[in-house]
């Protein structure tokens, strides 16, 4: 922002030299197109953001507005509190489940997607569905199908006298369930995204490979993979951030339970915001949630963006 | 390109195995819709007849119509907000180098790490004291500014070679009408893949437009799913589901029209 | 200069093109409330009018599915009973999301005249500020309140003064499978009344495909089960008194209570179907489970859906004390205070309206719920109806039957559902093996650090 201000001083110097003031004028043009977006980003986004920081260290009364000052207490209550490091932990196993899941199989139909064969088109737009099915919608589905008694999957299981599962009941698969939903949401998305880079990929290189005599899984290994790394390493970075903010599917698919065993932390924010109406320990947990956010990001570019191959 | 019978059958497996499976939620909604009450609770998956009375009572409850038309409207305000937005930020971004300009896309790109969610309240505070609850502004203009819209653009932007940009200095065209004629002709395909983004995603939201709305006015569809369903009460699952089909398929509909050009447009984000 | 010109040209016709969404994105409906009346409610204002010239009030509820259906109809009703007022019912999303609503919007111009809000919600509202009390007009009009309900009055009564209008009521009931019953040799006439008793039947009735008991993972239950006993929630005398201090919920009747789940859970006679009504309902209809607590307002529902005969039946209690009976659960009316006169005077007819004996019969009918004028069961489209579900009978005596007490009256505290979430934490924890006092003690301690920071922060 510091480029928008001139010293009239140096103003004077410009006859010859271009000056700050001459050399600030793309600057102040650049900010004419970016007004609109600095504006929105400021009522929208940034004065709420410090909005939730500054209450993150007070005690909130039934109005939602700050009423004590508590200092770091409620980030040391956050870390103190076993249900707290409970959700960053479903959080973090929720991220391991998905991402890498997710991006695997969207991977995996973008590559039978993008072969050559009669009525591609038809399994492209079956595959790419998904994405035009709201999160609302879709957990209502995945709720009835979930379902212990009546749901398909239990159905199956019994088909061939499987033990039953409680998908969403049982602590141990509940977390695994919205996981296995959550992967089928995405799809639709991620699988465009990579048909689409997959499809940027030159042509010659795979022709001049199978001239070698190169098998499909070594043409994968060698040309498609490193071929499509930017790709990937967007998708990645995208399907990380919608990770960590997990929120729809939880509400509607098992409220955080059970036993807190799907509780993450958009969704503990959440619930401390709307139901408890604790403004300032949910936005210590907004700040933290930030934090992880970015500190994964930095991560990913760091060392993820090393192994990306640009063309 | 040829293939070989075998591996072709191979595929053509594949390919359809996966289609069933993931398709298979969507068809089980649609199926369960035109259940009655007591077939959904014995968990059948074909119906007895397809009768259409599940989708009669979703019309006749709620002002359905009235929904989707507003969920049209505001989806395609934010659209249209998010494209002029976000094109005149990835505008400058490439087109106007200028001191300072890495540090600015960064703090763009930062506001995608912000959870919405925790952010919700006090936007709820800020439209309040705008007074626009129950407005279309309320539910589409805090949208318009969009991070991921922007760097998608930027990655596209970024492509379009500099010589086009010395050619229509050099033909006296200013900045602006370089950005009107040239920069949006030929970026058609991002464009419209960043529309289709926020048409979708701007669909897709419940619990903003439940917030700032508290009548019927300018409600939007995923408000009526979510009215359809009881708390303490049963649920007439066939209604909700008739409720879900009626939701997705005009964003199906979109999607399956808008599949090539929206698949185009997606990649460019991903390239540097 | 020229270019800067043609983007300010731009700014100015995407803020015309705002602007002009602005004024006609909501087509006269609004009413139009000047003055806020945040700070003091003598402040009154100019009544919304609308274009028939009847005043106009918006009337916030959170009733979704079957429930809302028969609200539009009773508010249509009564738009068309009389010829001054409009009542507008407005969906506002689950309580807790209408709460989020009114605790932001309350006291200014955007607020409704009427709002629904949980039995849960009462202390936060008594405190807010942003309420008439109901006695008020009460009072005024020589309402008389013998009518309705006294157990679902007394909830809702606080000091002696009626601050809201009960609206829709529930009780928890057990319902069970008598077919089931029969099977396992049991008498489908008689259930079981005590925790040991139904202990004793879970065993009997649990068979392969079938648990003996369950019960919905919601602190509600738990606060009944509680109460039935004749135990408190929290101190001072349940918050009634003063403001609550402390949890008393982790004593000895809620212990009995978890050690009751405990035992079936560790015999594996009780079967856990999680936090939805609906699954635990599909569980029971498809016979999964042969007995469990559901509301009273779920009870046509059950029978309507299930291929067996189901019987209902009081909620059990712990076998060393006798039963109180029940504490009234669901929501019920508040009147905005500094709106206008008019406005407060719709509100009220429109409240009058929905306790006589014909429209409760309606609402009781439509979702289950109890009618709060029980001159409304003399009606002859529920006697019918009753004739058809004997079983409703049972839910309405239940309720009958209970003593009158600070236990059974219910717990007054501002922080109620974020204590009701420990409790659901503390229930799924027990399922999952946990130390029944253990769990108790932790719930207890949650709700209080809650209740300490309300206090702290309360003005």
């Amino acid at each position: 922002m510091s480029t928008i201000h001139s010293r009239p001083d140096e103003f004077i110097a410009t006859e010859h030299k271009p000056g700050v003031w001459e050399r600030s004028r793309r600057a102040r043009t650049a900010i004419l197109y970016l007004l609109p977006s600095i504006i929105l980003f400021s009522v929208f986004v940034f004065y709420p953001m410090f909005r939730t920081i500054y209450l993150s260290f007070f005690l909130t009364d039934q109005a939602g507005d700050a009423a004590v000052f508590v200092g770091l207490d409620n980030y040391k209550y956050l870390l103190d509190s076993p249900a707290f490091l409970n959700s960053a932990k479903a959080t973090l196993l929720f991220v391991l489940y998905t991402v890498p899941a997710g991006i695997l199989l969207s991977l995996f139909l973008a590559l039978l997607a993008n072969e050559k064969l009669r009525g591609i088109g038809f399994f492209r737009t079956i595959y790419s569905s998904t994405m035009g099915v709201s999160v609302a919608a879709s957990s209502v589905v995945w709720l009835f199908m979930f379902h212990p008694s009546i749901g398909m999957f239990n159905r199956f299981l019994a088909l061939f006298d499987f033990p039953q599962i409680q998908w969403l009941l049982d602590p141990q698969w509940a977390l695994v369930s919205v996981a296995i939903s959550t992967i089928w949401m995405n799809t639709g998305f991620s699988f465009l995204i990579l048909l689409g880079g997959l499809q940027n990929i030159d042509e010659h290189l795979y022709e001049s490979a199978r001239i070698d005599g190169a098998g499909y899984f070594y043409r994968l290994r060698r040309i498609t993979l490193p071929m499509l790394s930017p790709t990937l390493f967007f998708i990645i970075t995208i399907s990380l951030i919608n990770a960590f903010q997990t929120f729809g599917q939880i509400d509607i698919l098992t409220k955080g339970g059970p036993a807190q065993s799907t509780n993450l932390i958009v969704y503990s924010i959440y619930r401390e915001a709307f139901v408890n109406y604790q403004f300032g320990t949910a936005s210590a947990q907004a700040v933290f949630l930030f934090l992880c956010i970015l500190v994964a990001t930095i991560l990913q570019f760091r060392f993820g963006e090393r192994r990306v191959h640009y063309q | 390109m040829t293939m070989s019978v075998p591996k072709k059958i191979t595929f053509y497996t594949m390919l359809t195995v996966s289609a069933v499976i993931l398709f298979f939620p969507i068809v089980y909604a649609f199926m369960i819709s035109f259940m009655t009450g007591p077939e959904i609770l014995q968990g059948k998956f074909f119906p007895e007849s397809f009768h259409l009375d599940n989708y009669i009572r979703v019309f006749d409850r709620l002002p359905l119509l009235n929904y989707l038309l507003n969920s049209f409207i505001v989806s395609a305000g934010v659209m249209l907000g998010q494209l002029v937005v976000c094109s005149l930020a990835a505008y400058a971004f490439v087109f106007i180098p200028f001191r300072g300009s890495n540090f600015v896309f960064f703090l763009f790109i930062s506001t995608m790490m912000i959870p919405w969610e925790a952010t919700m309240i006090p936007n709820f505070f800020i439209i309040q004291n705008l007074n626009w609850l129950n407005t279309y502004q309320g539910l589409t203009l805090p949208f318009f500014a969009l991070a991921f819209g922007t760097f998608l653009l930027r990655q596209h932007f970024k492509t379009i070679p500099k010589e086009l940009h010395e050619a229509s200095q050099v033909a006296g065209l200013g900045p602006f009408r370089f950005f009107l004629k040239v920069v949006l002709p030929v970026s058609k395909t991002s464009l419209v893949t960043l529309g289709a983004y926020g048409f979708l995603t701007t669909w897709n939201m419940y619990l903003w437009p439940l917030l700032v709305t508290t009548n019927n006015s300018v409600r939007t569809v995923q408000i009526g799913l979510k009215q359809l369903q009881s708390q303490e009460v049963a649920t007439d699952w066939g209604v909700v589901m008739a409720g879900v089909i009626v939701v997705i398929i005009p964003t199906l509909l979109l999607l399956f029209l808008g599949q090539k050009q929206l698949q185009k447009g997606l990649t460019q984000g991903a390239l540097k | 200069m020229k270019k800067r010109m043609r983007i300010g040209f731009i700014m100015v016709a995407l803020l015309a093109l705002i602007l002009a969404a602005c004024t006609n994105s909501d087509p006269g409906a609004a009413p139009e409330k000047s003055g806020s009346g945040t700070d003091d409610g003598d402040k009154k204002s100019e009544a919304a009018v609308n274009d028939e010239g009847k005043v106009e009030i918006e009337f916030w509820h959170a009733m979704s599915g079957s429930g809302q259906e028969s609200l539009d109809s009773i508010v249509e009703g009564f738009n068309e009973s009389q010829g001054d007022y409009t009542v507008k019912a407005e969906f506002q999303g689950s309580y807790e999301e209408l709460l989020t609503k009114l605790r932001s919007i309350g006291g200014t111009k955007d607020a409704p005249a009427i709002m629904q809000v949980f039995e849960i919600g009462t202390k936060y509202m008594i405190d807010s500020g942003y309420i008439e009390p109901m006695q008020k007009f009460i009072d005024e009009d020589g309402y008389d309140l013998e009518q309705l309900e006294e157990n679902i009055l007394n909830y809702y009564r606080v000091d002696g003064e009626l601050y809201s209008m009960p609206f829709n009521s529930s009780t928890p009931v057990m319902l069970y499978n008598k077919d089931a019953f029969k099977e396992a040799g049991l008498d489908p006439e008689k259930a079981p009344e005590t925790f040991a008793d139904v202990i004793d039947t879970a065993a009997k009735l649990k068979t392969d495909d079938m648990y003996g008991f369950s019960m919905l993972t919601y602190g509600w239950f738990f606060e009944e089960l509680v109460a039935t006993q004749g135990g408190l929630y929290v101190n001072e005398e349940n918050g009634r008194s003063g403001d609550a201090t402390e949890a008393v919920f982790n004593g000895a009747e809620g212990l009995n209570v978890f050690r009751f789940l405990n035992e079936m859970n560790k015999a594996g006679t009780f079967g856990n179907f999680g936090t939805n009504w609906d699954d635990i309902r599909a569980a029971f209809s498809s016979g999964k489970v042969a007995m469990y607590m559901d509301s009273s307002a779920g009870v046509a529902n059950a029978i309507n859906s299930s291929p067996f005969e189901v019987g209902v039946a009081y909620i059990p209690h712990a076998d060393e004390v006798e039963r109180q009976g029940v504490i009234i659960g669901g929501a019920s009316l508040w009147m905005s205070k500094g709106i206008a006169d008019e406005e407060q005077k719709a509100a009220w007819e429109f409240m009058k309206y929905l306790t006589t004996p014909e429209v409760q019969a309606q609402w009781h009918l439509d979702t289950g719920y109890f009618a709060i004028n029980p001159d409304a069961y003399e009606e002859d489209i529920v006697k019918e109806k009753w004739d058809e579900y004997p079983q409703f009978q049972v839910t309405v005596d239940q309720l009958q039957d209970t003593k009158p007490s600070i236990a059974t009256q219910g717990a007054l505290i501002s922080v109620f559902p974020e204590s009701r979430q420990q409790i659901v934490t503390a229930l799924e924890n027990l399922y999952q093996g946990a130390d029944p006092q253990k769990v108790l003690d932790e719930a207890a301690e949650g709700t209080n650090r809650a209740i300490e920071i309300a206090n702290k922060t309360k003005q």
